[in-house]
């Protein structure tokens, strides 16, 4: 009954309750949103990085090579020559050597060049079909195969380079022969080849002139033929080739330190440690993500005085009503308790709106990070823990705001109050 | 049944109040008049256990109320005092109908949303059942104080200047719903006015000097 007499108070002034409402909402929205996407953003890259302790690539910029190379959202920094990279990676220090050439695309989604240990990696394994074995076998991470709704047997061509709307390399279709597991990592949103295929594609253009020029000759010697089938397919022992990138896995823990400084200055390559460029952007990032927080929680005080400020004021007009309801048998305690529960239904309300409101950001932020990076977020998963705090907080501004005002009607002389009215 | 004894009650050292001793029987009528600044008021507001008395006593139904604590007081009240006041106080957010069953939830923890009814049907109220008080002419607000005074059956009926804003006929109106109501539920009812009009329609009156 006390529940519902605050219930209907509040609703009593809607505007004093929508604007305290609004307040409250856009705070909880914005901080729910920070903390959904913090964790999910975080766990996104920190998972993609298990395994992988340094990066080989071209040299240029550390975070530039980790994010293409590793998170797929960047151009890379370069190409290095396979024979070079294999130096390093046939070293005894190195547990596993997983290379990547990036070659198309498929309406904006990578084609990568791998070997199949780039699946194990992310402990991806075919659910249908087979594993890519000859060149042009592709298998398609989960989350493409259902959205651009590709099956085993399926054709399809490339465009080249990372624009969807680049050169169409028709002269070779791909053929889905696999379709990967759900990882919720990178591999989800990519296309998976043999290395070969990626040469094989492009085969001709001026990435591998030595080998181009050798291609050629075989081509117009077999003129007549459909060369697709007449060539002979390139193999990964292929010499003088080209790839983007090597994620290693490293046993010895002196040469993950050692090899950032010695292959630099060695070699035209460079290793980077992914951990230690994602911990630099996540300091980058934090400084945006703390900023924000910030101002939610300048929002959440704002609400709290809006809540104050219309508890106080309204108090001095229902000063009668307090007394009534002591008249009627009411105790000091009860009012007490009413102007509090106000402010905690209030609170609750907002805290309810704000947290679906951030899930609404959260699934639109989600979007477009689909669409420009593939990157997704989840907006129905709940973080009891961080969430469970900030329902807290919000309460916690609501018995503070009502605070005073609360103890004001505890303290309300009736025989006063009803004498001067 | 109401009886004082050797009231005092004093706001401030200068000014001592001393209420004469008064007797009221249930289903009967006392009026209390005086000017204004002799303490009726006062005198209504430590009758309803809302001030305290520096010394006296105060039987309702043989409960000295004096000597009950404030929590008990509040309990007490709700339960055998109802309250009419000269203006018209109300939940203003609550129907008319949810004032009354707030009224009754308060002392006993029941709703009695019958009794409500019934009372509003005895006042002639009961279209304004499910409308907000603001939306009530004075003298329907009037009534349904009254109303809300008999929700909880009281021993004793308080009523403070409950004729001094309403017009003659209204006054007439209030006045005798307020005599037959406190019969029929047996309250003793006390009435602290100045309004002449009603002064001479009663016989039991304390004046206060």
């Amino acid at each position: 009954m006390i529940t519902k007499l605050a219930w209907k108070n509040i609703w009593f002034k809607p505007l004093n309750t929508v604007l305290s409402v609004i307040l409250l909402t856009s705070s909880v929205a914005i901080i729910t949103t920070l903390i959904l996407v913090e964790k999910q953003f975080e766990e996104k890259f920190s998972s993609n990085i298990e395994n992988v302790d340094l990066v080989l690539g071209a040299q240029g910029s550390p975070l530039q090579l980790i994010l293409s190379s590793v998170y797929q959202v960047d151009t890379p920094t370069g190409n290095i020559s396979f024979d070079s990279a294999k130096v390093w990676m046939n070293h005894p220090f190195v547990e596993k050597a997983i290379p990547l050439a990036f070659g198309d695309n498929y309406r904006g989604y990578k084609i990568l060049g791998t070997t199949t240990d780039y699946l194990a990696k992310y402990n991806a394994k075919v659910t249908e079909g087979v594993l890519f074995d000859k060149n042009f076998e592709v298998v398609l991470g989960s989350d493409i195969a259902q959205k651009l709704t590709l099956q085993v047997g399926d054709e399809f061509y490339g465009s080249h380079g990372d624009a969807e709307e680049g050169e169409v390399h028709d002269d070779y279709p791909y053929k889905v022969v696999g379709i990967a597991s759900k990882t919720g990592k990178v591999v989800d949103n990519l296309i998976l080849c043999a290395l070969p295929t990626v040469w094989q594609m492009h085969h001709g253009h001026e990435e591998n002139p030595a080998h181009g020029e050798e291609g050629h000759i075989h081509v117009e010697g077999e003129h007549d033929h459909d060369h697709e089938h007449e060539e002979a397919d390139l193999t990964i022992d292929e010499p003088n080739m080209e790839i983007t990138a090597v994620l290693l896995k490293i046993r010895n823990q002196m040469a993950k330190l050692t090899w950032q400084r010695v292959i630099p200055q060695n070699t035209k390559m460079q290793a980077v440690s992914p951990a230690f460029e994602v911990n630099r952007l996540f300091g980058l990032f934090g400084i945006g993500v703390t900023a924000l927080q910030y101002l939610a929680y300048g929002i959440m005080l704002i609400s709290g005085i809006s809540i104050f400020i219309a508890l106080y004021t309204t108090l001095k007009e229902r000063e009668g009503e307090f007394a009534l309801l002591r008249v009627n048998g009411a105790r000091r305690f009860q009012l007490l308790q009413i102007v509090m529960i106000e402010s905690l239904l209030l609170c609750v309300i907002g805290f309810v709106f704000g947290s679906l409101l951030g899930r609404v950001a959260l699934s639109m932020l989600s979007n477009a990070s689909e669409a420009d990076f593939k990157m997704s977020f989840d907006p129905y998963t709940f973080l009891w823990q961080k969430e469970g705090v900030l329902f807290v907080v919000t309460l916690l501004v609501g018995c503070i705001a009502a605070l005073i005002p609360a103890i004001k009607a505890y303290r309300l002389n009736i025989s006063k109050t009803l004498a001067n009215a | 049944m109401i009886s004082t004894k050797n009231i005092r009650f004093s706001y401030s050292k200068e000014q001592e109040f001393i209420f004469p001793d008064l007797y009221c029987e249930a289903g009967s009528t006392l009026l209390i008049t005086g000017d204004s600044g002799k303490g009726k008021t006062t005198y209504l507001h430590i009758l309803a256990g809302l001030l305290s008395p520096t010394t006296g006593e105060i039987s309702i139904d043989n409960t000295n109320i004096v000597l009950l604590s404030e929590k008990r007081t509040d309990r007490f009240r709700g339960k055998h005092i109802g309250v009419v006041f000269q203006k018209s106080h109300f939940i203003a957010a609550l129907t008319v109908l949810e004032n009354l069953e707030m009224a009754s939830w308060l002392a006993t923890g029941k709703k009695h949303t019958k009794r409500a009814k019934k009372l509003l049907t005895q006042l002639g109220i009961e279209e304004q059942a499910s409308k907000l008080p603001a939306q009530l002419s004075i003298g329907q607000q009037q009534r349904v104080s009254i109303a809300r005074a008999l929700m909880n059956e009281p021993k004793v009926l308080l009523a403070d200047e409950p004729t001094s804003s309403l017009d003659d006929k209204n006054a007439e109106k209030v006045i005798e719903l307020l005599t037959s109501l406190s019969k029929e539920y047996k309250a003793a009812l006390l009435i602290v006015t100045h309004d002449n009009r009603i002064k001479e329609k009663f016989i039991n009156k304390i004046t206060l000097v």
